[in-house]
């Protein structure tokens, strides 16, 4: 199942990729399992080619799906592979920011941490 | 009387259909307009739905009486004549209350602020293409066997042909129309034929390849919906093309081998083709219709909720047609009938329907010489 919010300020493509990357996460996408084809993605959501391309684009960067020339956007993210130490030190990058505001509106660590356990039951729950 | 039978069928095949629209497409649009679930149910929208049922019942019926009544005076050549117009009454009259109502929702809908408070998302279900059982395209390469075969047949058979060929049969199964034997005129009909089954795969391949429309309103009746009208829609599909191919087939043979075929079996061959796209086309609305519509009864628990896939109204044009650039798909299911209409931002979807028949077209006035 995948939703994009068309009143959100997230641009349309970057939803598109969080939902593609939390079906996986919740295991509805498995390693080696194609995406639909641009066109046939689009049609589905109703949306332009361009945002479903970009998102695929995105994916591909992030290192979650490969384009498979012929066959199409290949999954290749592993839930249960072994995470690099350079991917957790990219992933801490981008959430300084976020913890820095967190931070400096008064939370502490046990309420940043709920926050994230929240977060995170919140994706498996969601169908 | 075989004239009277004709016209009643049809009327009352047209005026059956009619009557039926508003209450077997999807419950979420009323007239061409959009509406959320939770007004499907709305009085004044049922209202005009029944409205609407009435008048095309009365209308059909003052038709049919008329057409009995002018059966008893007027001879046949005038009753076919006027006879043959009388389905266009009905088709009128439903078409002028479809506008009159599309025109009253969107006001309501305007007015009472429907999508006030409703989460508007675009919506796709990652499993519906695995359980998508639209029939193969390539199935319409099948029938193509015979036509090719025709080809061939003609192709060896043409210094035996008369030098006059039939080109139109009267009433009683009697060519009464006849053209100059040429390649082009002995070879019309397979090539009619050839180009109609590429059509037919164009639109199969078409419509499998455009998108499955899901309304997160209501996920599970909204998918069924989809999922039957595209399966069902490519079988009616795929029977057309054999048995269309019977009768060009007949027809073919019938001016290759003459007196192959008694002039009643020829006669009849049309009317076969006729009952067989008529019964498809019920079966095909009753199948589809059922779900996800006005008769599927009342709403699954819990699936109303505050979220509807996106209002698209500002892409049909008059409730209608569908031009939204936006869109890949060439196909999408239609608003005011069952079946499917076409995505008129997509030039392919122009090419797939207007490029056959415009080939059909310019055949014709090359062998019989319209200019």
């Amino acid at each position: 199942m995948i939703i994009v919010d068309t009143e959100s300020d997230i641009p349309l493509y970057r939803q598109l990729s969080t939902q593609i990357m939390e079906a996986i996460v919740r295991g509805q996408l498995s390693p080696g399992d194609t995406l639909p084809s641009v066109r046939a993605f689009a049609g589905d959501l109703g949306v332009n080619m361009h945002t479903v391309n970009k998102s695929y684009h995105e994916l591909e960067e992030k290192g979650i799906i490969e384009i498979v020339p012929k066959k199409g956007a290949v999954i290749i993210a592993d839930i249960k592979s072994q995470v690099s130490s350079d991917h957790i030190d990219n992933i801490g990058k981008q959430f300084r920011p976020l913890i820095v505001e967190a931070l400096v509106n008064g939370m502490n660590k046990e309420e940043i941490y709920d926050v994230i356990t929240n977060v995170i039951s919140k994706i498996y729950e969601e169908d | 009387m075989v004239e009277l039978a004709i016209f009643l069928s049809t009327v009352l095949f047209v005026s059956l259909i009619q009557i039926a629209i508003p209450f077997l497409v999807k419950r979420t649009v009323a007239f061409g307009v959009t509406i959320p679930y939770e007004q499907t149910r709305n009085p004044k929208v049922l209202k005009y739905k029944k409205w609407y049922a009435f008048v095309t019942t009365v209308v059909a019926l003052a038709v049919i009486i008329g057409l009995i009544v002018l059966s008893t005076i007027l001879d046949e050549t005038k009753l076919v004549l006027v006879g043959s117009l009388f389905p266009f009454f009905v088709l009128f009259s439903g078409l002028s209350l479809y506008f009159y109502f599309h025109y009253k929702i969107t006001k309501l809908k305007k007015v009472h602020e429907w999508y006030s408070g409703i989460k508007q998302v675009h919506y796709a279900d990652l499993d519906a293409r695995s359980k998508d059982e639209m029939l193969a395209s390539f199935v319409h390469f099948i029938p193509m066997i015979i036509t090719v075969t025709l080809i061939i047949l003609t192709v060896n058979l043409f210094e035996q042909l008369p030098n006059q060929i039939p080109t139109h049969w009267g009433p009683d199964g009697k060519p009464d129309a006849f053209t100059d034997k040429s390649w082009m005129s002995v070879l019309n009909l397979p090539i009619v034929l050839f180009v109609l089954q590429l059509m037919f795969f164009g639109i199969n391949f078409f419509t499998k390849h455009s998108g499955i429309k899901i309304n997160a309103g209501n996920v599970t009746s909204s998918k069924l919906r989809q999922l039957r009208l595209r399966k069902y829609s490519s079988w009616f599909l795929f029977v057309t093309n054999i048995i269309m191919t019977l009768l060009f087939a007949g027809l073919q043979l019938n001016l290759l081998y003459e007196q192959l075929f008694s002039d009643s079996f020829l006669l009849l061959l049309p009317f076969v083709f006729l009952l067989v796209v008529l019964v498809g086309a019920l079966w095909l609305a009753v199948k589809v219709g059922r779900v996800d519509s006005d008769l599927e009864g009342k709403l699954a628990t819990g699936e109303s909720s505050k979220i509807e896939s996106v209002d698209e109204d500002s892409y049909w044009k008059g409730g209608l047609f569908y031009f939204n650039p936006n869109d890949p798909s060439i196909f999408v299911e239609k608003r005011f009938g069952i079946g499917w209409t076409l995505n008129l931002a997509n030039p392919i979807g122009y090419f797939v329907i207007l490029f056959p028949i415009a080939i059909i077209l310019i055949l014709s006035f090359l062998i019989f010489k319209w200019f």
